[in-house]
């Protein structure tokens, strides 16, 4: 590997050159665009509120304040809601990698019986929506509302993660199963010790996409949830960006405006609440993905494990 | 099939029954909930207590000409975003395979996962952040008034013109990222000897990307577009929704907001089941479709 | 054996989770009503309210949790749709689960307080309120509230119950619309005299020119619109036919009187003129073209910045810019004349409002104390304390007490009202006073209405000791224009300027989902192509997509939604009259 990048060090020429000083502009200009709206939220939301209300704040902060993290950092509830959250990210994560490795795997065997209508069992369900009291009443009856399984157990079976293991399995070399099987090794074994390390990259994918998922959700809370206890963080901050909206909208609906109103007047606007919850949302994101990351940018030597 | 054969084969699937279970009781089970398409459901009644309607809400979306040519319209909005959705998906398969071709390792990490930021952001704030942008007084037209190359401000966000394009560069924009995620993890499956195989044969970079790289990543670019193919009908509504203005109603009005537009603000629950249902059954219809299709012309089916 | 290992923890993993379950959802013990004999109460109980009128939601804290504890030894907890989110999911799903909660404080709106009842969600209160004062004081509303229901029985309070007259408004100080503009750019344009609606918008340019620049140095508008509000037609544009003593219902405008109801896409109607004046301002340069595009929030901001010049709600304009430095330099937005307006208000409800109720849910803990607790919410007392959020004032001694037989506020209530973050004494529940503020947002009694305790409205904005203090620089140039009222309504009422409309207890039928979803089809035509009007070209544009909006709604079968709208305003029109007819003739028994 090393002696192959010495080697193409040596030969870089002129197209190469061309070649990556447009790659890496390109990618920088992409990142710019892709970074600046979350740039502009931060810094809208570190600003004195009446600037970034009336749209001054667009380069750089001014009049820099904490008001509106400490304002949410102070929230009741806070450090259990945040607590709820991690638990249900990192078992909720493992449950569905597990899950998704082993099934993506098993639906690779083509011995296994009727495979393919399994395979289409779990895959449509993609598509089916069966509308929120029927899914509220199968939870109330499987004794699942209102505890903390609601967040994991339903969440397991993946039909997409599934997919996209089934897909990334198949493109290693058959080979490798078979030599081992031809070892005596079981199904398990192999699973276990050929499979997760070769497939590696894809499930570091499906963590990320299950993670963040588990981490976003609120509307599970929202319609399963009523202990406060169980509350996650995402919904916790939701119902802060609610109250703040409907402050506003009681405004409306109250005929003695004037006194509800002075209310509002002092709070921050809806928008300065939202964009400081979204910040505060995504940075703990930012800082955990480049964990995952390790595991696919290293690449896997399939020749390796196979000699 | 010999007898150990059929033993083994059962045994595999012994091993998936649990989630066979955990599928049936939390996707399969609550589908008994379809019923409600068919009655006038108002809660807090409970179904029993109101009135079966028969096939009535799949009628109400058609009852009248008026009716039926705003359903024209949905549809033609509904394909056409749908579609540039789909012509788009290949963008984050190329994303993944140059930003493969960076050798700088912690530029090749930065850039992958601050692209993936606008993933994150609502798309409530998204419009936020587009209103400071490109509203009226916005920095972007005072900008351009500033520069003279423009003297009135242009309407970016409350004209229909180019409606369709502004979306799906905006879909663009907060999925390019995020989309390339499993793509770049193919990337990192790809055997390296490969690479170098090919290397010493006198393969160039494009060479390389072609005929090594780009194949390994078919395989997920088709199951995707197959997905996206039978999701023609689910555009989402929250980007349309937060985006909607009076001036480009017209184009934006994709199926799920017209639904929600229509719906949701009466509350009909039953209405609103009606229209999954269908959904449903028409995605299931397109995927087997499309499965068969390629069945035929790439001789392996998807799914 | 590794497959068996997975399969079994899976297994038990189920299992344990659905014994959790168990043991978490333990059965709510009943409570017996364990009142002692003294009137306190043996058992701490928390009450789950389901009050769709909170804009909070969790455990009430504060001072207002320490008077209900003292009072009732319970605490509320506050599920509140409106924070909760997903619109009407939690009511579905709560009412799915055959439980909304002790209390019920909910809209009747299209047939939801018949609904609840047939659902067996509340309880029949007739047998605990038998000798409570509240049934004694305000007996024909509740039996007018509850002939929404079919079964025999009291299964809900109606809210803003009233001792006034029904045409005696219940907006306190400000009505609902009313032309507010920059009094500074009013006064420097020498208070031009306005005769009808047209003559504002020369005054509006002339304002626009005077004030070119808000505080910040943006460019004025003297227009500013937002979408998000939008229902059966443009609020923007319905406002300004408020201002002619109009309401809306369904896509009708009904007079406050009852004597003319509009079809809204009618070319002659107010709606539609009130949309050409819009036009016509846009035509001038007067809109904001943001209008468009932006929503409340932002428009709010504009509004703080004194962007926009002219305001219809109090709660834009003055609420958001009149703060006591503005006034203090002459700067705020005050109410301008235009004769021939008459604003609508709403009327006292001297049978309640039974729109919006509160009930006992059918598998409440301790209904009895449920009952004494909604007893105490109609008291004066009860009143003033829980009806702050609102504008009454608090506890006495707190926050206000009496002096020379005249109410007035404290020190302390001087800061804390009407919301601010100031320390509450410990012996009072400590904390801010803000964050005690009772939750519940429920209005039993108009604030309107006078507390027979202090001889004044309870509502503390309109204590004689209050309106004193109104002598900013801006306040005394209004005062002058105004001949001397002290408030936008008083001023009103002294032009005989004001349409109220005599509160009933009228709610709307049930409407049948086609209507609902018919009606959904034509109101999103109607909002869309009044901003199109508004915005258009020429007047032939104009035209042109009014006409095409009226067949487009004709097309998608408006005609029916019009007819039960029409209906409705005639019977709400009748409810009108019968409200003033029986509170004259019940009054004039009394006397």
């Amino acid at each position: 590997m090393k002696a192959a990048q010495k080697e193409k060090k040596k030969k870089l020429t002129k197209g190469d050159i061309t070649f990556s000083v447009i790659n890496y502009t390109v990618f920088i200009l992409i990142t710019l665009v892709c970074v600046y709206p979350f740039y502009y939220m931060i810094i809208n939301t570190i600003s004195a509120n009446d600037l970034s209300a009336n749209g001054f704040i667009n380069f750089l902060p001014r009049n820099i304040h904490l008001d509106n993290y400490r304002q949410v950092l102070q929230l009741s509830g806070l450090p259990t809601a945040a607590l709820v959250s991690l638990g249900r990210t990192v078992i909720g994560t493992a449950c569905t990698v597990m899950a998704s490795a082993f099934l993506g795997f098993m639906f690779t065997q083509e011995k296994m019986w009727h495979r393919k209508f399994w395979y289409r069992f779990f895959v449509i369900t993609m598509y089916f929506n069966a509308g929120l009291i029927p899914m509220f009443i199968t939870m109330k009856n499987l004794h699942l509302t209102n505890t903390f399984w609601v967040y994991i157990i339903p969440a397991i079976v993946q039909p997409f993660n599934i997919i996209l293991v089934k897909t990334y399995i198949e493109s290693i070399p058959k080979a490798l199963q078979e030599a081992a099987e031809i070892d005596g090794a079981g199904i398990l074994t192999v699973f276990w010790k050929i499979i997760l390390p070769t497939a590696k990259p894809i499930l570091a994918t499906i963590a990320i996409f299950a993670a963040v998922g588990q981490w976003n959700s609120f509307q599970d809370t929202l319609i399963y949830i009523t202990d406060q206890k169980l509350y996650s963080l995402q919904y916790l901050l939701y119902t802060y960006i609610n109250q703040a909206s409907s402050l506003a909208a009681m405004v409306r609906s109250s005929g003695t405006g004037a006194i509800s109103a002075a209310m509002v007047a002092t709070q921050q606007t809806p928008t300065s609440i939202r964009m400081t919850v979204s910040v505060i949302v995504v940075l703990p994101i930012l800082f955990v993905y480049p964990i995952f990351q390790r595991f696919f940018v290293q690449g896997i030597m399939i020749g390796s494990v196979k000699g | 099939m010999t007898k150990k054969n059929t033993r083994q084969s059962r045994r595999l699937f012994y091993c998936i029954v649990p989630f066979v279970i955990l599928s049936f009781l939390f996707s399969y089970f609550p589908l008994h909930g379809w019923i409600y398409a068919f009655f006038d459901y108002k809660p807090p009644l409970s179904l029993s207590q109101c009135e079966f309607v028969g096939l009535k809400w799949f009628e109400t979306l058609f009852a009248n000409k008026t009716q039926v040519s705003q359903m024209i319209q949905v549809m033609k909005n509904t394909f056409a975003m749908s579609l540039l959705g789909i012509l788009t998906s290949i963008l984050p398969l190329g994303f993944a395979i140059f930003l493969n071709e960076v050798q700088c390792k912690w530029f090749k990490k930065l850039v992958q996962t601050l692209t993936t930021l606008p993933n994150f952001i609502s798309w409530v704030l998204v419009y936020s952040v587009a209103f400071s942008l490109f509203t009226d007084s916005g920095m972007v037209n005072t900008l351009l008034q500033n520069l003279g190359v423009i003297t009135e401000p242009i309407k970016f966000l409350d004209s229909d013109a180019q409606t369709y394009l502004w979306m799906t560069l905006w879909n663009i924009w907060k999925g390019l990222g995020w989309g390339a995620i499993m793509y770049l993890a193919a990337i990192a499956g790809i055997d390296a000897e490969l690479y170098e195989a090919a290397r010493v044969d006198g393969a160039n970079r494009f060479q390389l990307m072609k005929n090594i790289t780009l194949p390994a990543l078919m395989p997920t670019f088709f199951v995707l577009l197959m997905m996206a193919v039978a999701n023609f009908l689910n555009n989402g509504m929250d980007q349309y929704y937060v985006f909607q203005n009076s001036f480009n109603k017209e184009h934006i009005q994709v199926l799920d907001l017209y639904v929600y537009n229509i719906g949701m603000t009466g509350s009909s629950l039953s209405l609103a089941t009606a229209i999954s249902m269908l959904k449903s059954i028409i995605s299931v219809t397109l995927l087997m479709i499309v499965n068969f299709v390629s069945k035929k012309t790439r001789g392996e089916s998807i799914i | 054996m590794k497959k068996k290992a997975i399969s079994i923890l899976l297994c038990a993993a189920m299992v344990s989770s659905m014994a959790l379950a168990g043991c978490g959802g333990k059965e709510k013990q009943q409570a017996s009503g364990g009142k002692n004999s003294d009137g306190t109460y043996e058992e701490f109980i928390t009450v789950d309210v389901f009050d769709s009128l909170a804009n909070y939601q969790g455990m009430q804290s504060g001072w207002f949790a320490k008077v209900v504890k003292d009072k009732f030894n319970m605490e509320l907890n506050i599920i509140a749709p409106n924070v909760a989110g997903g619109g009407d999911t939690l009511f579905q799903t709560r009412s799915a689960a055959g439980n909304l909660g002790d209390l019920v404080i909910s809209g009747t709106a299209n047939g939801r307080f018949a609904d609840m009842v047939k659902a067996g969600l509340l309880l029949d209160m007739t047998d605990l309120l038998k000798d409570k004062d509240v049934l004694k004081n305000y007996e024909a509303a509740i039996e007018n509230a509850n002939e929404l229901v079919e079964q025999e029985g009291i299964w809900g309070l109606p809210s803003e119950i009233s001792n006034q007259s029904p045409e005696v408004s219940s907006d306190g100080i400000e009505p609902l619309v009313a032309p507010y503009v920059r009094w500074d750019a009013y006064k420097k344009a020498g208070y031009p005299e306005m005769e009808t609606l047209e003559d504002l918008i020369p005054v509006m340019k002339t304002m626009q020119e005077n004030t070119p620049e808000s505080d910040s140095g943006k460019k004025t508008y003297a227009i500013s619109l937002f979408k998000d509000w939008d229902g059966n037609m443009m609020v923007g544009a319905k406002n300004y036919a408020s201002l002619y003593g109009y309401q809306e219902l369904g896509f009708v405008m009904a007079s406050a009187d009852g004597s003319d109801i509009q079809d809204i896409t009618d070319e002659d109607s107010l709606y539609v003129q009130a949309l050409k004046f819009l036009f016509q301002a846009n035509q001038e340069g007067l809109v904001d073209p943001e209008s468009t595009t932006q929503n409340y929030d932002m428009l709010s901001n504009k509004y703080r910045d004194g962007q926009i010049l002219t305001s219809l709600w109090s709660y834009q304009g003055p609420a958001l810019y009149n703060t006591t430095e503005h006034k203090e330099e002459g700067k705020g937005y005050m109410p301008a004349l235009i004769k021939d307006m008459k604003p609508y208000s709403n009327g006292s409800y001297s049978e309640g409002n039974a729109n919006t109720i509160i009930a006992i849910g059918s598998q409440a803990k301790d209904p009895e104390r449920m009952a004494d607790f909604i007893d105490w919410l109609y008291s004066p007392e009860g009143v003033r304390i829980s009806e702050q959020a609102n504008g009454a004032a608090g506890p006495e001694g707190l926050t206000w007490e009496m002096q020379d037989g005249k109410a007035v506020l404290t020190e302390f209530g001087s800061k804390a009202l009407p919301s601010n973050d100031v320390a509450v004494p410990e012996e009072w529940g400590g904390g801010s006073w803000k964050d005690g503020v009772s939750a519940l947002n429920f209005k039993a009694v108009s604030v309107a209405d006078i507390d027979t305790t202090t001889n004044e409205p309870y509502m503390t904005t309109m204590w004689s000791s209050e309106l004193e203090k109104n002598n900013t620089q801006l306040d005394q140039e209004w005062q002058e224009y105004a001949g001397g009222a002290k408030t936008t309504l008083e001023f009103l009422e002294s032009k005989d300027a004001v349409a109220v409309a005599p509160g009933t207890s009228y709610t709307q039928p049930t409407e049948s989902s086609d209507i609902t979803t018919l009606r959904n089809q034509c109101k999103a035509a109607i909002v869309d192509s009044s901003w199109q009007m508004i915005f258009a070209k020429d007047e032939g544009e104009f035209q042109s997509i009014l006409e095409e909006m009226q067949d487009t709604v004709k097309g998608l079968g408006y005609e029916q939604v019009l007819e039960l709208d029409m209906q409705n305003a005639k019977d709400q029109a009748a409810a009108r009259v019968e409200a003033v007819e029986a509170y004259n003739s019940q009054n004039a028994d009394a006397e």
